[in-house]
Protein backbone atom coordinates (compact mmCIF):
# COMPACT_ATOMS: atom_id res chain seq x y z
CA UNK A 1 0.00 0.00 0.00
CA UNK A 2 3.17 2.47 0.95
CA UNK A 3 4.41 1.29 -2.48
CA UNK A 4 0.95 2.12 -4.45
CA UNK A 5 1.10 5.57 -2.51
CA UNK A 6 4.90 6.18 -3.43
CA UNK A 7 4.05 5.47 -7.23
CA UNK A 8 0.99 7.23 -7.88
CA UNK A 9 2.45 10.57 -5.79
CA UNK A 10 5.98 10.13 -7.84
CA UNK A 11 4.00 9.71 -11.00
CA UNK A 12 1.35 12.56 -10.58
CA UNK A 13 4.70 14.51 -9.28
CA UNK A 14 6.82 13.57 -12.50
CA UNK A 15 4.65 14.59 -14.52
CA UNK A 16 3.96 18.10 -12.90
CA UNK A 17 8.25 18.59 -12.31
CA UNK A 18 8.50 18.23 -16.01
CA UNK A 19 6.04 19.98 -17.61
CA UNK A 20 7.76 20.81 -21.24
CA UNK A 21 8.80 17.27 -21.55
CA UNK A 22 4.69 15.78 -20.40
CA UNK A 23 3.12 18.52 -22.38
CA UNK A 24 5.16 17.45 -25.54
CA UNK A 25 4.15 13.61 -25.14
CA UNK A 26 0.87 14.48 -24.47
CA UNK A 27 0.67 17.05 -27.43
CA UNK A 28 2.48 14.50 -29.58
CA UNK A 29 -0.48 11.66 -28.75
CA UNK A 30 -3.13 13.74 -29.21
CA UNK A 31 -2.52 15.38 -32.36
CA UNK A 32 -1.36 11.97 -33.87
CA UNK A 33 -4.58 10.03 -32.83
CA UNK A 34 -7.00 13.09 -33.46
CA UNK A 35 -5.90 12.88 -37.38
CA UNK A 36 -6.49 9.11 -36.82
CA UNK A 37 -9.70 9.07 -35.16
CA UNK A 38 -11.02 11.83 -37.57
CA UNK A 39 -9.85 9.65 -40.00
CA UNK A 40 -11.95 7.29 -38.99
CA UNK A 41 -14.98 9.54 -38.63
CA UNK A 42 -14.71 10.17 -41.95
CA UNK A 43 -14.53 6.31 -43.13
CA UNK A 44 -17.21 5.24 -41.26
CA UNK A 45 -19.46 7.79 -42.42
CA UNK A 46 -18.57 7.85 -45.69
CA UNK A 47 -19.22 3.61 -45.57
CA UNK A 48 -22.56 4.50 -43.66
CA UNK A 49 -23.62 6.77 -46.60
CA UNK A 50 -22.88 4.44 -49.16
CA UNK A 51 -24.42 1.48 -47.36
CA UNK A 52 -27.56 3.92 -47.72
CA UNK A 53 -27.26 4.48 -51.41
CA UNK A 54 -26.32 0.03 -51.78
CA UNK A 55 -30.28 -0.35 -50.18
CA UNK A 56 -31.16 1.73 -53.61
CA UNK A 57 -29.90 -1.45 -55.98
CA UNK A 58 -32.82 -3.60 -57.09
CA UNK A 59 -33.53 -6.16 -59.63
CA UNK A 60 -36.70 -6.14 -61.43
CA UNK A 61 -37.89 -9.35 -62.69
CA UNK A 62 -40.73 -9.19 -65.92
CA UNK A 63 -42.89 -11.48 -66.25
CA UNK A 64 -43.92 -13.23 -69.37
CA UNK A 65 -47.64 -13.76 -68.08
CA UNK A 66 -49.88 -12.71 -65.34
CA UNK A 67 -49.12 -15.99 -63.10
CA UNK A 68 -51.99 -17.51 -61.28
CA UNK A 69 -52.38 -17.09 -57.94
CA UNK A 70 -51.11 -20.21 -56.68
CA UNK A 71 -48.33 -19.68 -59.01
CA UNK A 72 -47.61 -16.18 -58.32
CA UNK A 73 -47.35 -17.05 -54.48
CA UNK A 74 -45.13 -20.23 -54.98
CA UNK A 75 -42.61 -18.06 -57.14
CA UNK A 76 -42.41 -15.16 -54.23
CA UNK A 77 -42.25 -17.56 -51.88
CA UNK A 78 -39.25 -18.99 -53.73
CA UNK A 79 -37.44 -15.75 -54.27
CA UNK A 80 -38.18 -14.72 -50.53
CA UNK A 81 -36.48 -17.72 -49.53
CA UNK A 82 -33.55 -17.44 -51.98
CA UNK A 83 -30.34 -15.88 -49.49
CA UNK A 84 -29.45 -13.07 -51.25
CA UNK A 85 -33.03 -11.75 -51.54
CA UNK A 86 -33.92 -9.06 -48.57
CA UNK A 87 -37.40 -8.07 -49.59
CA UNK A 88 -39.64 -9.13 -52.56
CA UNK A 89 -42.19 -6.65 -54.19
CA UNK A 90 -44.90 -8.29 -56.37
CA UNK A 91 -46.01 -4.88 -59.22
CA UNK A 92 -49.16 -5.98 -61.33
CA UNK A 93 -49.65 -4.58 -64.64
CA UNK A 94 -52.11 -1.84 -62.82
CA UNK A 95 -49.88 -0.75 -60.93
CA UNK A 96 -47.32 -0.58 -63.15
CA UNK A 97 -49.10 0.96 -65.30
CA UNK A 98 -50.12 3.97 -62.70
CA UNK A 99 -46.38 4.54 -62.12
CA UNK A 100 -45.55 5.16 -65.45
CA UNK A 101 -48.45 7.64 -65.92
CA UNK A 102 -47.00 9.22 -62.91
CA UNK A 103 -43.79 9.44 -64.31
CA UNK A 104 -44.99 10.98 -67.23
CA UNK A 105 -46.48 13.95 -65.15
CA UNK A 106 -48.39 16.39 -67.18
CA UNK A 107 -47.71 14.02 -70.69
CA UNK A 108 -49.92 11.47 -69.27
CA UNK A 109 -52.49 11.90 -71.80
CA UNK A 110 -50.25 10.36 -73.84
CA UNK A 111 -51.70 6.98 -72.42
CA UNK A 112 -55.07 7.59 -73.04
CA UNK A 113 -56.76 4.76 -75.21
CA UNK A 114 -53.84 2.51 -73.74
CA UNK A 115 -54.62 -0.41 -71.75
CA UNK A 116 -52.57 -1.80 -68.50
CA UNK A 117 -51.97 -4.81 -70.36
CA UNK A 118 -49.06 -3.35 -72.05
CA UNK A 119 -46.83 -3.09 -69.52
CA UNK A 120 -45.48 -6.52 -67.72
CA UNK A 121 -46.36 -7.86 -64.22
CA UNK A 122 -43.16 -7.82 -62.17
CA UNK A 123 -41.59 -8.57 -59.40
CA UNK A 124 -38.61 -6.01 -57.61
CA UNK A 125 -36.23 -7.25 -55.46
CA UNK A 126 -34.32 -5.52 -53.07
CA UNK A 127 -31.14 -7.64 -51.87
CA UNK A 128 -29.46 -8.63 -49.01
CA UNK A 129 -26.43 -6.55 -47.76
CA UNK A 130 -23.36 -9.14 -48.93
CA UNK A 131 -24.98 -9.11 -52.22
CA UNK A 132 -25.47 -5.80 -53.21
CA UNK A 133 -22.82 -5.55 -55.97
CA UNK A 134 -22.62 -6.29 -59.39
CA UNK A 135 -21.06 -9.97 -58.64
CA UNK A 136 -24.12 -10.32 -56.60
CA UNK A 137 -26.63 -9.38 -58.74
CA UNK A 138 -25.70 -11.27 -61.51
CA UNK A 139 -25.24 -14.63 -59.40
CA UNK A 140 -28.88 -14.04 -58.21
CA UNK A 141 -29.94 -13.13 -61.95
CA UNK A 142 -28.66 -16.71 -63.08
CA UNK A 143 -30.53 -18.13 -60.15
CA UNK A 144 -33.77 -16.47 -61.48
CA UNK A 145 -33.34 -17.18 -64.82
CA UNK A 146 -33.81 -20.50 -64.02
CA UNK A 147 -37.43 -20.09 -64.51
CA UNK A 148 -38.71 -20.03 -67.53
CA UNK A 149 -41.40 -17.38 -66.67
CA UNK A 150 -38.93 -14.65 -65.65
CA UNK A 151 -38.17 -13.46 -69.03
CA UNK A 152 -36.28 -10.52 -68.57
CA UNK A 153 -34.29 -8.76 -65.64
CA UNK A 154 -33.53 -4.97 -64.86
CA UNK A 155 -30.75 -4.24 -62.61
CA UNK A 156 -28.70 -0.86 -63.43
CA UNK A 157 -25.75 -2.74 -64.37
CA UNK A 158 -23.95 0.46 -65.30
CA UNK A 159 -24.55 2.31 -62.28
CA UNK A 160 -23.37 -1.20 -60.20
CA UNK A 161 -19.99 -1.45 -61.95
CA UNK A 162 -19.60 2.29 -60.85
CA UNK A 163 -20.49 1.91 -57.43
CA UNK A 164 -18.19 -1.46 -57.50
CA UNK A 165 -15.69 0.73 -58.84
CA UNK A 166 -15.96 3.19 -56.03
CA UNK A 167 -16.27 1.02 -53.19
CA UNK A 168 -13.25 -0.94 -54.25
CA UNK A 169 -11.62 2.65 -54.80
CA UNK A 170 -12.68 3.95 -51.57
CA UNK A 171 -11.51 0.42 -49.58
CA UNK A 172 -7.91 1.06 -50.81
CA UNK A 173 -7.91 4.22 -49.77
CA UNK A 174 -9.22 3.35 -46.61
CA UNK A 175 -6.78 0.59 -45.85
CA UNK A 176 -3.61 2.66 -47.22
CA UNK A 177 -4.36 5.83 -45.53
CA UNK A 178 -5.20 4.08 -42.39
CA UNK A 179 -2.30 1.68 -42.43
CA UNK A 180 0.07 4.65 -43.94
CA UNK A 181 -1.74 6.94 -40.72
CA UNK A 182 -1.69 4.09 -38.15
CA UNK A 183 2.23 3.26 -39.13
CA UNK A 184 3.09 7.17 -38.81
CA UNK A 185 1.07 7.51 -35.53
CA UNK A 186 2.99 4.76 -33.58
CA UNK A 187 6.14 5.72 -35.14
CA UNK A 188 5.61 9.54 -34.13
CA UNK A 189 4.67 8.35 -30.52
CA UNK A 190 6.54 5.87 -29.95
CA UNK A 191 9.60 8.12 -30.78
CA UNK A 192 8.70 11.08 -28.66
CA UNK A 193 8.29 9.19 -25.25
CA UNK A 194 11.29 7.40 -26.23
CA UNK A 195 12.78 11.06 -26.51
CA UNK A 196 11.52 12.04 -23.28
CA UNK A 197 12.74 8.60 -21.11
CA UNK A 198 16.26 9.88 -22.75
CA UNK A 199 15.69 13.01 -21.27
CA UNK A 200 15.62 11.18 -18.14
CA UNK A 201 17.90 8.77 -18.04
CA UNK A 202 20.36 10.22 -15.22
CA UNK A 203 17.40 9.96 -13.41
CA UNK A 204 16.92 6.25 -14.41
CA UNK A 205 20.40 5.92 -13.68
CA UNK A 206 21.06 7.44 -10.06
CA UNK A 207 17.64 5.14 -9.40
CA UNK A 208 19.67 2.06 -10.36
CA UNK A 209 22.29 3.55 -8.49
CA UNK A 210 20.97 3.44 -4.86
CA UNK A 211 19.46 0.31 -5.26
CA UNK A 212 16.17 0.57 -6.69
CA UNK A 213 15.48 -3.14 -8.06
CA UNK A 214 14.30 -2.13 -12.13
CA UNK A 215 10.26 -2.83 -11.71
CA UNK A 216 10.26 -0.07 -9.03
CA UNK A 217 12.30 2.17 -11.31
CA UNK A 218 10.07 0.71 -14.10
CA UNK A 219 6.46 1.05 -12.51
CA UNK A 220 6.53 5.37 -12.38
CA UNK A 221 7.78 5.54 -15.95
CA UNK A 222 5.24 2.74 -17.30
CA UNK A 223 2.22 4.58 -14.97
CA UNK A 224 3.01 8.00 -16.77
CA UNK A 225 3.03 6.60 -19.68
CA UNK A 226 -0.22 4.94 -18.70
CA UNK A 227 -1.42 8.68 -18.28
CA UNK A 228 -0.17 10.58 -20.91
CA UNK A 229 -1.83 8.07 -23.40
CA UNK A 230 -5.06 8.64 -22.12
CA UNK A 231 -4.97 12.41 -21.43
CA UNK A 232 -3.99 12.36 -24.83
CA UNK A 233 -6.48 10.18 -26.63
CA UNK A 234 -9.26 12.19 -24.32
CA UNK A 235 -7.98 15.40 -25.79
CA UNK A 236 -8.22 13.97 -29.00
CA UNK A 237 -11.79 12.65 -29.21
CA UNK A 238 -12.20 16.58 -27.71
CA UNK A 239 -10.63 17.72 -30.47
CA UNK A 240 -12.33 15.39 -33.13
CA UNK A 241 -15.35 16.35 -31.56
CA UNK A 242 -14.94 19.89 -32.00
CA UNK A 243 -13.88 19.51 -36.17
CA UNK A 244 -16.72 17.52 -36.38
CA UNK A 245 -19.25 19.69 -35.07
CA UNK A 246 -17.72 23.05 -36.42
CA UNK A 247 -16.50 21.31 -39.90
CA UNK A 248 -18.47 18.44 -40.63
CA UNK A 249 -21.87 19.19 -39.28
CA UNK A 250 -22.36 23.08 -39.32
CA UNK A 251 -19.99 23.60 -42.19
CA UNK A 252 -21.34 21.44 -44.49
CA UNK A 253 -24.52 22.11 -43.27
CA UNK A 254 -24.00 25.41 -44.25
CA UNK A 255 -22.39 24.70 -47.62
CA UNK A 256 -24.82 22.10 -48.91
CA UNK A 257 -28.78 22.12 -48.96
CA UNK A 258 -29.32 18.40 -48.81
CA UNK A 259 -29.99 16.53 -45.74
CA UNK A 260 -26.38 14.77 -46.49
CA UNK A 261 -25.25 16.81 -43.44
CA UNK A 262 -27.87 15.85 -40.53
CA UNK A 263 -26.70 11.92 -41.56
CA UNK A 264 -23.01 12.68 -40.29
CA UNK A 265 -22.77 11.31 -37.08
CA UNK A 266 -19.82 10.99 -34.18
CA UNK A 267 -17.66 8.16 -33.70
CA UNK A 268 -19.70 5.39 -31.71
CA UNK A 269 -18.61 4.71 -28.53
CA UNK A 270 -17.26 1.39 -28.80
CA UNK A 271 -14.83 3.38 -31.51
CA UNK A 272 -14.26 6.40 -28.52
CA UNK A 273 -13.30 3.15 -26.05
CA UNK A 274 -10.63 2.14 -28.67
CA UNK A 275 -8.98 5.31 -29.22
CA UNK A 276 -9.01 5.85 -25.00
CA UNK A 277 -7.49 1.92 -25.41
CA UNK A 278 -4.99 2.42 -28.13
CA UNK A 279 -3.66 5.85 -25.91
CA UNK A 280 -3.12 4.07 -23.05
CA UNK A 281 -1.33 0.71 -25.28
CA UNK A 282 0.68 3.22 -26.68
CA UNK A 283 1.31 4.86 -23.63
CA UNK A 284 2.44 2.09 -21.73
CA UNK A 285 4.53 -0.06 -24.74
CA UNK A 286 6.01 3.07 -26.24
CA UNK A 287 7.31 3.68 -22.25
CA UNK A 288 8.33 -0.39 -21.95
CA UNK A 289 10.39 -0.34 -25.01
CA UNK A 290 13.15 2.25 -24.39
CA UNK A 291 13.23 1.71 -20.45
CA UNK A 292 13.95 -2.00 -21.75
CA UNK A 293 17.02 -0.24 -23.39
CA UNK A 294 17.82 2.75 -20.31
CA UNK A 295 17.04 0.43 -17.07
CA UNK A 296 20.08 -2.03 -17.45
CA UNK A 297 21.53 -2.99 -14.37
CA UNK B 1 37.65 -10.30 7.08
CA UNK B 2 38.17 -8.63 3.60
CA UNK B 3 35.82 -6.89 2.32
CA UNK B 4 36.23 -6.99 -1.36
CA UNK B 5 38.97 -9.49 -3.04
CA UNK B 6 39.59 -9.93 -6.78
CA UNK B 7 40.89 -13.14 -8.11
CA UNK B 8 42.51 -12.69 -11.44
CA UNK B 9 40.00 -10.07 -12.72
CA UNK B 10 39.77 -8.93 -16.26
CA UNK B 11 37.66 -6.54 -18.40
CA UNK B 12 37.63 -6.54 -22.43
CA UNK B 13 34.69 -4.63 -23.77
CA UNK B 14 32.57 -5.78 -26.26
CA UNK B 15 34.77 -3.94 -28.77
CA UNK B 16 37.69 -5.45 -28.12
CA UNK B 17 38.74 -2.97 -26.04
CA UNK B 18 40.76 -3.89 -22.33
CA UNK B 19 40.48 -2.34 -19.50
CA UNK B 20 41.78 -4.78 -16.41
CA UNK B 21 44.26 -7.62 -16.96
CA UNK B 22 44.67 -10.14 -14.07
CA UNK B 23 44.24 -8.06 -10.84
CA UNK B 24 44.20 -9.84 -7.44
CA UNK B 25 43.12 -7.53 -4.64
CA UNK B 26 42.25 -7.74 -1.08
CA UNK B 27 40.78 -5.16 0.81
CA UNK B 28 40.14 -5.68 4.40
CA UNK B 29 36.97 -4.29 5.93
CA UNK B 30 37.27 -0.78 7.65
CA UNK B 31 40.31 0.20 5.24
CA UNK B 32 40.87 3.61 3.22
CA UNK B 33 42.12 2.95 -0.29
CA UNK B 34 42.70 4.88 -3.12
CA UNK B 35 42.75 3.74 -6.85
CA UNK B 36 44.97 5.63 -8.75
CA UNK B 37 45.98 6.06 -12.07
CA UNK B 38 45.67 8.62 -15.30
CA UNK B 39 42.91 8.54 -17.53
CA UNK B 40 42.08 5.17 -19.34
CA UNK B 41 44.31 3.30 -16.44
CA UNK B 42 41.29 1.08 -15.50
CA UNK B 43 39.75 3.03 -12.45
CA UNK B 44 36.70 3.86 -13.00
CA UNK B 45 36.33 0.61 -14.91
CA UNK B 46 37.29 -1.59 -11.26
CA UNK B 47 34.60 0.16 -9.57
CA UNK B 48 31.97 -0.45 -12.22
CA UNK B 49 32.92 -4.03 -11.76
CA UNK B 50 32.46 -3.41 -7.87
CA UNK B 51 28.92 -1.98 -8.22
CA UNK B 52 28.19 -4.44 -10.99
CA UNK B 53 27.33 -1.74 -13.70
CA UNK B 54 29.87 -4.44 -15.26
CA UNK B 55 30.68 -7.71 -15.09
CA UNK B 56 33.94 -9.15 -15.54
CA UNK B 57 35.13 -10.91 -18.24
CA UNK B 58 37.36 -13.16 -16.21
CA UNK B 59 37.79 -13.97 -12.90
CA UNK B 60 35.67 -13.60 -9.46
CA UNK B 61 34.66 -10.52 -6.98
CA UNK B 62 33.75 -11.42 -3.25
CA UNK B 63 32.30 -8.89 -1.54
CA UNK B 64 32.55 -10.09 2.09
CA UNK B 65 31.76 -13.83 1.62
CA UNK B 66 29.34 -13.40 -1.05
CA UNK B 67 30.25 -14.22 -5.26
CA UNK B 68 28.88 -10.74 -7.11
CA UNK B 69 30.37 -11.82 -10.43
CA UNK B 70 26.95 -13.41 -11.73
CA UNK B 71 24.09 -11.26 -9.93
CA UNK B 72 20.50 -10.94 -11.49
CA UNK B 73 19.72 -7.60 -11.63
CA UNK B 74 17.39 -7.80 -8.17
CA UNK B 75 20.15 -8.89 -6.53
CA UNK B 76 22.69 -6.48 -7.97
CA UNK B 77 19.58 -4.03 -6.17
CA UNK B 78 20.33 -5.21 -3.14
CA UNK B 79 23.78 -5.13 -3.08
CA UNK B 80 23.65 -1.80 -3.88
CA UNK B 81 21.91 -0.54 -0.97
CA UNK B 82 25.03 -2.00 0.88
CA UNK B 83 27.01 0.42 -0.92
CA UNK B 84 27.39 4.43 -0.66
CA UNK B 85 28.47 5.94 -4.01
CA UNK B 86 30.12 9.44 -4.61
CA UNK B 87 30.65 10.88 -8.25
CA UNK B 88 32.43 13.49 -10.01
CA UNK B 89 29.20 15.09 -11.21
CA UNK B 90 27.79 14.11 -8.04
CA UNK B 91 24.54 12.27 -10.01
CA UNK B 92 21.83 14.01 -8.43
CA UNK B 93 17.85 14.69 -9.46
CA UNK B 94 17.74 18.33 -10.47
CA UNK B 95 13.89 18.38 -10.18
CA UNK B 96 14.16 17.08 -6.32
CA UNK B 97 15.28 18.87 -3.16
CA UNK B 98 18.17 18.18 -1.54
CA UNK B 99 16.26 16.49 1.52
CA UNK B 100 14.45 14.56 -1.46
CA UNK B 101 17.34 13.25 -2.83
CA UNK B 102 19.04 11.88 0.61
CA UNK B 103 16.05 10.86 1.41
CA UNK B 104 16.09 8.64 -2.07
CA UNK B 105 17.89 5.46 -1.08
CA UNK B 106 15.76 5.02 1.95
CA UNK B 107 12.54 5.50 -0.18
CA UNK B 108 13.52 2.78 -2.47
CA UNK B 109 13.99 0.52 0.55
CA UNK B 110 10.11 1.36 1.22
CA UNK B 111 11.59 2.43 4.94
CA UNK B 112 8.66 4.42 6.52
CA UNK B 113 8.42 8.51 5.50
CA UNK B 114 9.26 9.92 9.10
CA UNK B 115 11.95 7.26 9.56
CA UNK B 116 13.08 8.45 6.23
CA UNK B 117 12.99 12.63 6.85
CA UNK B 118 15.00 12.25 10.45
CA UNK B 119 17.74 10.05 8.65
CA UNK B 120 17.83 12.59 6.08
CA UNK B 121 17.62 15.56 8.49
CA UNK B 122 20.99 13.96 10.53
CA UNK B 123 22.73 13.06 7.35
CA UNK B 124 22.48 16.77 5.98
CA UNK B 125 23.54 18.12 9.87
CA UNK B 126 26.50 15.62 9.55
CA UNK B 127 27.44 17.26 6.08
CA UNK B 128 26.46 20.83 7.40
CA UNK B 129 23.84 21.50 4.79
CA UNK B 130 20.96 21.17 6.81
CA UNK B 131 19.55 24.77 6.22
CA UNK B 132 19.79 24.19 2.40
CA UNK B 133 17.63 21.17 2.55
CA UNK B 134 14.55 22.90 0.11
CA UNK B 135 16.59 24.08 -2.30
CA UNK B 136 16.95 22.37 -5.55
CA UNK B 137 20.64 20.77 -6.19
CA UNK B 138 21.12 23.86 -9.14
CA UNK B 139 21.14 26.41 -6.48
CA UNK B 140 24.06 25.11 -4.43
CA UNK B 141 27.76 25.43 -5.19
CA UNK B 142 29.96 22.24 -6.68
CA UNK B 143 31.38 21.09 -3.18
CA UNK B 144 27.76 21.39 -1.32
CA UNK B 145 26.20 19.08 -4.26
CA UNK B 146 28.98 16.92 -3.58
CA UNK B 147 28.42 17.12 0.31
CA UNK B 148 24.74 16.11 -0.59
CA UNK B 149 25.82 13.44 -2.35
CA UNK B 150 27.64 12.05 0.76
CA UNK B 151 24.96 12.29 2.62
CA UNK B 152 22.86 10.61 0.59
CA UNK B 153 25.75 7.83 0.21
CA UNK B 154 25.81 7.61 3.59
CA UNK B 155 22.22 7.14 4.50
CA UNK B 156 21.89 3.59 4.21
CA UNK B 157 24.93 3.09 6.85
CA UNK B 158 26.69 1.49 3.69
CA UNK B 159 29.36 -1.19 4.36
CA UNK B 160 31.54 -0.13 1.47
CA UNK B 161 31.64 3.79 0.02
CA UNK B 162 32.57 3.91 -3.60
CA UNK B 163 34.45 7.38 -4.72
CA UNK B 164 34.78 7.86 -8.84
CA UNK B 165 36.90 11.04 -8.79
CA UNK B 166 35.01 12.37 -6.15
CA UNK B 167 36.85 15.91 -6.12
CA UNK B 168 36.99 16.28 -9.81
CA UNK B 169 34.85 18.90 -10.14
CA UNK B 170 36.35 20.91 -6.55
CA UNK B 171 38.19 23.29 -6.16
CA UNK B 172 41.89 22.10 -4.25
CA UNK B 173 40.21 23.22 -0.77
CA UNK B 174 37.05 21.93 -1.47
CA UNK B 175 38.55 18.53 -2.25
CA UNK B 176 40.06 18.29 0.94
CA UNK B 177 37.06 19.18 2.91
CA UNK B 178 35.76 16.16 0.79
CA UNK B 179 38.51 13.70 1.45
CA UNK B 180 38.18 14.98 5.43
CA UNK B 181 34.11 13.92 5.28
CA UNK B 182 35.82 10.81 3.68
CA UNK B 183 38.01 10.07 6.71
CA UNK B 184 35.73 10.41 8.75
CA UNK B 185 33.10 8.41 7.44
CA UNK B 186 36.43 5.48 7.07
CA UNK B 187 37.10 5.76 11.48
CA UNK B 188 33.04 5.28 11.83
CA UNK B 189 33.56 1.79 10.37
CA UNK B 190 32.98 2.18 6.50
CA UNK B 191 35.27 0.97 3.81
CA UNK B 192 36.43 3.76 1.36
CA UNK B 193 37.35 3.40 -2.19
CA UNK B 194 38.67 6.50 -3.91
CA UNK B 195 39.68 6.57 -7.44
CA UNK B 196 41.41 9.19 -8.19
CA UNK B 197 44.19 10.53 -10.78
CA UNK B 198 44.99 13.42 -8.52
CA UNK B 199 48.50 12.30 -6.56
CA UNK B 200 48.75 15.15 -4.76
CA UNK B 201 45.30 14.33 -3.09
CA UNK B 202 46.97 11.04 -1.77
CA UNK B 203 49.57 13.01 -0.35
CA UNK B 204 47.71 15.34 1.71
CA UNK B 205 45.39 12.45 3.21
CA UNK B 206 47.55 9.80 3.17
CA UNK B 207 45.82 6.19 3.18
CA UNK B 208 46.76 3.05 0.67
CA UNK B 209 47.42 3.65 -2.63
CA UNK B 210 46.64 0.92 -5.64
CA UNK B 211 47.83 2.55 -9.13
CA UNK B 212 46.82 1.44 -11.96
CA UNK B 213 48.26 1.71 -15.85
CA UNK B 214 46.95 0.30 -18.91
CA UNK B 215 44.57 -1.94 -16.64
CA UNK B 216 47.53 -3.35 -14.37
CA UNK B 217 48.16 -2.93 -11.03
CA UNK B 218 51.95 -1.44 -11.10
CA UNK B 219 52.07 -0.57 -6.94
CA UNK B 220 50.24 -1.29 -3.78
CA UNK B 221 51.52 1.19 -0.62
CA UNK B 222 50.49 1.71 2.35
CA UNK B 223 51.55 4.87 4.28
CA UNK B 224 53.52 3.75 7.30
CA UNK B 225 54.58 0.64 4.99
CA UNK B 226 55.69 1.53 1.88
CA UNK B 227 55.29 -0.68 -1.26
CA UNK B 228 53.64 -3.71 -0.37
CA UNK B 229 54.92 -6.46 -1.76
CA UNK B 230 53.24 -7.53 -5.21
CA UNK B 231 54.21 -9.19 -7.55
CA UNK B 232 55.87 -7.68 -10.66
CA UNK B 233 53.21 -7.43 -13.81
CA UNK B 234 54.59 -8.10 -17.06
CA UNK B 235 54.55 -5.27 -19.61
CA UNK B 236 51.94 -5.23 -22.09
Amino acid sequence: MKRLRYFIRRTIMSMIQSPLLNGATIGTITVALMLLAFFTLIVLNVQNITRQWSRDIQITVYLEQVPSTTKLEQWQQEIENHPMVENVTYVTQDQAFERFRTRLGQNDDLLDGLLPEILPASFELSLAQEARSEHGAETLVQDLKKNPAFSNFRYGQDWLKRYDAFMFLLKLTGTLAGGFLIFATLFVISNTIKLTIYARRDELEIMSLIGATPMFIKIPFLAEGALQGITGALLALGGCHALYYFFLKKGLSALLTTTAASNISFLPLSVQLGVILLGLLLGVTGSMLPLRKFVRI
Amino acid sequence: MNMIQMCKIAKIYPNGAPALHDIDLKIPAGEFVYITGSSGAGKSTLLRLLYCADRPTRGQILMGKRNITRLNARNVAFLRRQIGFVFQDFKLLLNRTVLENVALPLHVQGVSTEETRTRAFELLQYVGLEYKMQRKPLELSGGEQQRVAIARAMIVRPKLLLADEPTGNLDSSLALEIMGMFSRINKEGTTVLVATHDQELTHQTPHRVIALENGHVVSDSRPEANTESIEPQEAH
